[in-house]
């Protein structure tokens, strides 16, 4: 403060310096509207795959463990027609047999997608995360 | 202005401003950098619920799909040849943006399917299907 005032030097103080009132009123300004529209919400959701059409019949011929969802919600699992509560435990052990293996869910096109994201839940829950989603019509 | 000029000690009177300064301008920054432009779908569906769901840090393209098939982004019902040509220009905009399908629990699986096509013609690869995370963390 000393200094200042000595190298200001005396009365005519207010002529030195910029005035920062008019720049906080500005950026009290910009922080009101960052708050106002800042979203802390983050989204939530399960990753998925999508087939191009050329590697459709590669993932459904080797790699993966098919899962049908039928339009009246019924699942298939590799063949066999699992309850929905069941295709964890059918994940669980497909995957320990092949670690590698994917899951292709292959819906069917007028399946409800709840449906599906419970399957691809399930599936998840059964430590597979490399999963494919694709339809038929 | 005036007034103060003539008292000798101006510096004595009024609070200063600079430390207030600093802290609303390192508050401004925050927010400036925290918010993500979330773009909504102006739409809410019923999502389905999954125990897996991640919270994804960039996925702030929201596309929704009501149960009567209609897909909303950006604040509009938009019709699925539409969807293209939005995430093109919008991954021109943002590239690191990521696209979530949140999709109504009775939708339909091939509309679903259809959207996440158009996104990934669209430019954006990494497409997730929205989901209500239910687990307890």
């Amino acid at each position: 403060m000393r200094m200042r005032r000595h190298a200001r030097g005396g009365h005519d103080e207010d002529s030195h310096g910029i005035d920062l009132a008019p720049m906080l009123d500005f950026v009290l300004n910009l922080l009101i509207f960052f708050i106002i529209t800042a979203v802390f919400v983050k989204e939530s959701g399960m990753e998925l795959n999508r087939p191009s059409a050329a590697a459709d019949q590669v993932a459904e011929g080797g790699g993966s463990i098919p899962i049908l969802v039928l339009e009246d919600g019924g699942v298939v699992v590799d063949g066999r027609p699992v309850d929905l509560r069941a295709v964890q435990a059918n994940i669980n052990r497909l995957h320990a047999v092949s670690p590698n293996k994917g899951v292709l869910v292959i819906a069917d096109q007028d399946a409800q997608t709840g449906v599906v994201a419970a399957v691809v839940d399930q599936v998840r829950l059964g430590g597979i995360y490399n999963i494919t989603f694709s339809t038929s019509s | 202005m005036r007034a103060r000029k003539h008292t000798p000690e101006s510096d004595s009177h009024g609070i200063d401003l600079a430390p207030m300064l600093d802290f609303v301008l390192n508050l401004l920054i925050f927010f400036i950098i925290t918010t993500s432009f979330v773009k909504e779908s102006g739409i809410t569906v019923a999502r389905p619920d999954a125990d897996t769901a991640e919270h994804k840090e960039s996925g702030n393209i929201l596309i929704s799909v009501r149960e009567n098939g209609e897909v909303w982004m950006d604040r509009r019902q938009v019709d699925l040849r539409e969807v293209r040509g939005i995430i093109e220009r919008l991954h021109v905009e943002r590239p690191e943006d990521t696209v979530v399908v949140v999709a109504d629990k009775a939708s339909k699986a091939g509309v679903v399917a259809q959207v996440m096509d158009e996104v990934r013609v669209g430019g954006i690869k990494d497409v997730a299907l929205g989901a209500t995370s239910t687990a307890s963390e």
